[in-house]
């Protein structure tokens, strides 16, 4: 993945990718994220992972190391953290050729599933994505999340809570199924 | 006999008219069906069932006062009744949404199956009336996070108000290589079964430019055909059998009866 240098908006180690996700989605950036694994420090390995965003939504991935993209690349860089992670700015114009690369390619919120595990952040990204990139390429994330049975739960009773509460707004307490 | 099928999503996007009116016509082969167009915030049915033109429209029977009759609004379309609602802001702001289970329970009397296309919302009264009214709902999902986690949110609520699931239908699928597990999982949390799984089709998109129905203008696509095998799965029980037990059945749906 050949990617022009960008101009660095920061550079800290971060115990949770999702910070460096949200900030990037936050700010809408168009750019990348270079994360380095702090055992890799350690260890002294070369292990590098980098990320691009569109305004703000992860595009593509690519792991140094393991010279593997897409959601394979993200697979190499999951890990205990913390990360040191340097962000960089690009122009929309300068990605445009790397972002060519489908084979790299990740869908928007799987950066989100796989590294920071934080469904709210993957809704986040994926309501600021575009239609297009919406696809059902990322079955792994859907899968994931119908996996997680408390999870479901918790949607299920907040909804629940939120019905009732509401029908007595609106009136409707009587037809309430008891 | 009848039953009311509300076909709801919670999220916008994912096909909810075009279901509606292709199960209705799917089911029409076999029913009397009538279609209501219960989004009376965000009306869309008029244009996929060309009745832009529509001079009366459910806004009018949902405005206290206003002289039209229920039939004044009920078109016969493609073999089936339809009842449009109108895109205007002013309409929307005058009707009282507490009108729709007179109207329900009117249309209710007179047809064997009532499909009411629901709001993609649920934040208001108005929005929710339609689960509330409805037998079962009809939940249609895509295979992503946001669309299945709004299809538990409706189905919730419509669970409160007792009204179950009826099944599911997967819509606008571009990749039918995953939905299967993805589908599996889902019945887990899901009343009823995956009525099916619908490709996505151009030919919807060319159906609503062309103001017709998907089963009308596109009878032989493969979106078609996967509707017409939804309908089939999708066992329309019997409600109560006279038509004016229909009727008082919908009108004590929300209202208890005064004592």
């Amino acid at each position: 993945m050949k990617i022009p240098r960008g101009d660095l908006v920061r550079s800290r180690v971060v115990d949770d990718p999702g910070t460096t996700l949200a900030t990037a989605l936050d700010r809408r950036l168009t750019g990348y994220a270079v994360f380095e694994p702090q055992d890799a420090v350690l260890l002294g390995d070369e292990t590098r992972g980098v990320l691009t965003f569109e305004a703000g939504i992860p595009t593509l991935a690519y792991c140094t190391d393991t010279d593997r993209g897409g959601a394979d690349a993200l697979n190499d860089l999951v890990g205990p953290g913390p990360y040191s992670v340097d962000l960089y700015q690009l122009d929309d114009a300068d990605l445009a050729e790397a972002h060519e690369a489908e084979d790299l390619r990740v869908p928007p919120g799987l950066p989100a599933e796989r590294l920071a595990a934080n469904r709210d952040l993957v809704t986040r990204t994926r309501e600021a994505a575009p239609d297009e990139r919406l696809g059902d390429g990322d079955d792994d994330a859907v899968t994931a999340f119908l996996a997680d049975e408390a999870g479901i739960e918790a949607i299920r009773e907040q909804a629940r809570e939120e019905a009732r509460a509401r029908a007595e707004e609106w009136g409707l307490t009587d037809a309430l199924d008891d | 006999m009848v039953e009311a099928f509300a076909v709801a999503s919670g999220k916008g996007g994912t096909g909810k008219t075009t279901s509606t009116l292709a199960l209705g016509m799917a089911l029409a082969e076999e029913h009397d069906v009538t279609v209501v167009d219960a989004d009376t915030g965000m009306a869309n049915l008029l244009f996929h069932a060309g009745l832009d033109d529509a001079p009366v429209t459910l806004h009018d029977l949902l405005i206290e006062g206003a002289a039209v009759a229920v039939d004044d609004a009920v078109y016969e379309r493609f073999g089936m009744k339809v009842v449009p609602c109108g895109t205007e802001l002013a309409a929307f702001r005058a009707a009282d949404p507490e009108r729709l289970r007179d109207v329900v329970a009117e249309l209710a009397a007179d047809t064997d199956v009532l499909l009411l296309d629901s709001p993609a919302a649920l934040g208001s009264k108005s929005a929710v009336l339609p689960v509330v009214l409805a037998d079962r709902t009809v939940i249609v999902l895509q295979p992503t996070i946001p669309a299945l986690s709004d299809g538990l949110k409706v189905q919730e609520y419509a669970r409160s108000y007792g009204t179950e699931t009826a099944g599911t239908l997967f819509n606008r699928v571009r990749d039918e290589s995953g939905i299967e597990r993805v589908a599996e999982q889902a019945e887990r949390y899901f009343g009823g079964e995956t009525l099916g799984v619908i490709p996505e089709s151009d030919a919807a998109r060319a159906a609503r430019t062309a103001g017709e129905p998907l089963l009308a203008h596109a009878p032989d696509a493969p979106a078609s055909q996967a509707f017409r095998e939804v309908a089939k799965r999708l066992d329309v029980r019997d409600g109560a059998s006279e038509s004016g037990d229909v009727a008082d059945r919908f009108r004590s749906a929300v209202v208890p009866e005064e004592v």
